[in-house]
């Protein structure tokens, strides 16, 4: 039986060609003539009943376009989409509170925004109210709530619709980690239930954890449709492919004519260079450098961004070692990881100089250097794994265990 | 991991329960309309709670709140009182200046306070537009209601004035309510045209405020519809605001019947209007988000 069914959807945009100069006649601003823009474009999938589905590709793919038809907030420009069940999108938790009213009334108010009774509220707002741990606040209004409170309310809300179909976003990476574990036991709690999911994600890693079929889309089409490892492989593929190893973002020189990121490369255990590794896997980043000026007691660091732009872990030449001293003409710095410990995800990853103390870059400050794609290899349950060993003890004995000889090298990634 | 609060698990529905929802290209056809009406009636709810909430926002953190309702068309009162009956005579078929502009005063703010606070009802919303699915036309509705709310509370005041100044009450006053009805129809017709409108052309939300000032002075708001020129007279009545303003005060201030004919031609004219414009706003609406 199916749930969800695509056929042939296409969705077109009209965006307003930009004129050479504004201004001009504000009548023929009006007649400008429009570029068409199609985000989805013949698109045909089903999705079977408790079945979960992930969609993957980049910014532009398609995929937020896939989730507004999905939720009738816009409609196809031709095909026909077929929808069969009660159906709750999470995404953006809480973008119908309204600040002045009380957490009670606002629960009204969203269940009903999401489609629900006043009465089916009624009867579920003890639990909702509880499930999100609100219970002392509940009359107050909602401005004074902390984001975290308001995400938990806004979660729960949505969780109560019962849906038989539920459209996931990137709504899983917000709030705290205990409130993300709830948020996924919640939503593995309504897959064993038998509720089809709809994930649509950037975080590979959940993608593969939640769903055993993935789309993956590229410039409004499907790509691929199959098995979530092997989509995901296809997506790395293509992504390793788009991203050149040379900087392509845009440096932000304070004084260019100082410094300069020549290139940011990394290498594996075989010295082969690639943008892909396992956690677990050892990594060699390296950064090549041409300075013009002498920079005495410079500090080169690596950035690692989740692509939601949290840092997540840094390389510094400024954490041990003597002073450095840059001496101009070209030169090339490598940091050794023997353990990348990131989760299975796609990090940006920037380059920087500056003078030890400074906050900013000074020197050179290189957003986007190169992509770092991390998949799954040692497991990691969690935000990354920590490096560790384990052995058996005697329960009798006066020490339980032996010390643990816990590498901390992690300290220092972190 | 916590699992302190675990929730029911949703009960798998039977299949003949399950609602299946088609999505295609916008196009007109009956079908469609009367699915949207069907979807209208499923979201009553959010109707309702909208409202109330629209109305508890504008008079929340007031020390005076609803009483508002009142002060606002009674000061108005007071000031074209004193202007048109001791600085200026306005002819008022008889009546207290102060009654005769009320009974008038109060359907114009209800169509004037709806029109100019729906008409930015689906732009000022645009954060829920984009996100969450409902029959859109429910906002520019919470409006209307917002507005009819305040109507009721101020029609109170027409109570007392009809008893302070001892105009007999007769059995016509009932057809007040098929008239409010007409008014209602014919403002949430203008309410869904303008709402819509104003998601693609913003000078809409600029035009709505001159346009109702001037349609006041054309309408027999501050003056009797005799005063308007015989010659003139045909033009003037097709206003339909001038219509109903004279059949309230008809039925109100002089216990007479209304003229029927005239009346029946308001109603069909707006229930057409409101078939039509419902008609534009789900054409709007289908693309709404991507231009909101």
């Amino acid at each position: 039986m199916l749930d969800i069914e695509f056929n042939q959807v296409s969705k077109k945009y009209l965006i307003r060609k930009p004129s050479a100069q504004d201004g001009g006649s504000r009548w023929r601003n009006l007649l400008r003539r429009r570029a068409d823009f199609w985000a989805v474009r013949n698109v045909s999938f089903a999705v079977e009943r408790g079945e979960a589905l992930g969609i993957i590709g980049h910014n532009g793919a398609g995929k937020s376009t896939i989730l507004k038809l999905l939720s009738s907030i816009t409609a196809p420009t031709s095909g026909e989409i077929v929808v069969d069940g009660r159906l709750a999108a999470l995404i953006e938790i809480g973008s119908g509170f309204h600040p002045e009213l009380t957490g009670r009334e606002n629960v009204y108010l969203n269940g009903v925004l999401l489609g629900m009774r006043r009465r089916e509220i009624t009867a579920k707002l003890k639990s909702i109210v509880e499930f999100a741990g609100v219970e002392q606040f509940i009359d107050t209004p909602v401005k004074h709530y902390s984001s975290g409170m308001y995400l938990r309310l806004g979660f729960s809300i949505a969780a109560h619709l019962d849906p038989e179909i539920l459209l996931l976003d990137e709504v899983l990476a917000v709030g705290d980690a205990a409130f993300q574990a709830k948020c996924l036991d919640r939503v593995t709690e309504l897959r064993r239930a038998g509720t089809t999911i709809v994930f649509i994600s950037h975080n590979l890693h959940a993608v593969s954890r939640l769903c055993e079929r993935t789309l993956l889309l590229n410039r409004g089409e499907v790509l691929m449709d199959g098995p979530t490892n092997e989509a995901i492989a296809e997506y790395e593929r293509i992504l390793f492919h788009l991203t050149p190893s040379a900087p392509h973002g845009d440096p932000i020189i304070a004084k260019p004519q100082d410094a300069e990121i020549v290139s940011l490369t990394f290498q594996d255990s075989s010295n082969r260079q690639t943008n892909s590794f396992r956690t677990g896997d050892s990594l060699r980043a390296v950064v090549q450098y041409e300075v013009t000026k002498a920079i005495e007691d410079a500090v080169i660091e690596v950035y690692f961004y989740s692509i939601f732009g949290n840092l997540h872990c840094h390389f510094s030449t400024g954490t041990e070692g003597p002073p450095l001293t840059l001496s101009p003409g070209t030169g090339v710095v490598e940091f050794f990881c023997p353990e990348v410990a990131l989760e299975a995800a796609t990090f940006n990853v920037d380059v920087g100089i500056k003078r030890r103390g400074s906050r900013a870059s000074e020197f050179v400050d290189c957003k986007r250097a190169a992509v770092l794609n991390v998949t799954i290899g040692k497991t990691v349950a969690g935000a990354f794994h920590m490096p560790h060993s384990w052995s058996l003890g005697q329960t009798n004995s006066a020490l339980v265990g032996e010390p643990l000889d816990a590498d901390l090298k992690l300290a220092r990634l972190n | 991991m916590p699992a302190d609060t675990t929730l029911q698990d949703a009960p798998s529905l039977p299949t003949s329960r399950r609602r299946k929802l088609v999505m295609r290209a916008p196009k007109f056809s009956f079908a469609n309309l009367l699915n949207d009406l069907r979807k209208l009636v499923r979201y009553r709810d959010l109707l309702y709670t909208l409202s109330v909430h629209r109305i508890k926002v504008r008079y929340k953190q007031s020390i005076l709140g609803v009483s508002w309702a009142i002060i606002q068309p009674l000061a108005m009162v007071v000031i074209l009182t004193v202007i048109f009956s001791f600085i200026v005579r306005m002819p008022s078929e008889g009546l207290p200046y102060a009654l005769f502009a009320y009974v008038a005063l109060l359907p114009w703010n209800y169509l004037s306070t709806s029109l100019t606070s729906s008409t930015n009802g689906l732009v000022s919303h645009a954060h829920l537009i984009t996100k969450v699915y409902f029959p859109r036309e429910i906002l520019p509705l919470t409006y209307v209601v917002a507005a009819l709310f305040d109507f009721l509370i101020a029609s109170t005041v027409v109570v007392a004035l009809l008893i302070y100044y001892r105009v007999p009450f007769t059995l016509n006053i009932l057809y007040v309510l098929p008239i409010m009805v007409i008014l209602t129809l014919f403002i949430i017709a203008a309410a869904l045209v303008l709402s819509a409108a104003q998601v693609r052309f913003r000078d809409v939300g600029v035009a709505v405020p001159v346009a109702l000032q001037v349609w006041m002075f054309a309408s027999p708001v501050l003056y009797p519809l005799t005063a308007v020129p015989a010659r003139l007279q045909a033009v003037y009545q097709l206003n339909p605001m001038a219509g109903i303003i004279e059949s309230l005060r008809r039925v109100v201030l002089h216990g007479a019947a209304p003229d029927i004919t005239a009346l029946s031609v308001s109603a069909s004219i707006s229930v057409a209007l409101l078939v039509v414009s419902y008609c534009y706003f789900k054409r709007i609406e289908s693309t709404m988000a991507d231009v909101v």
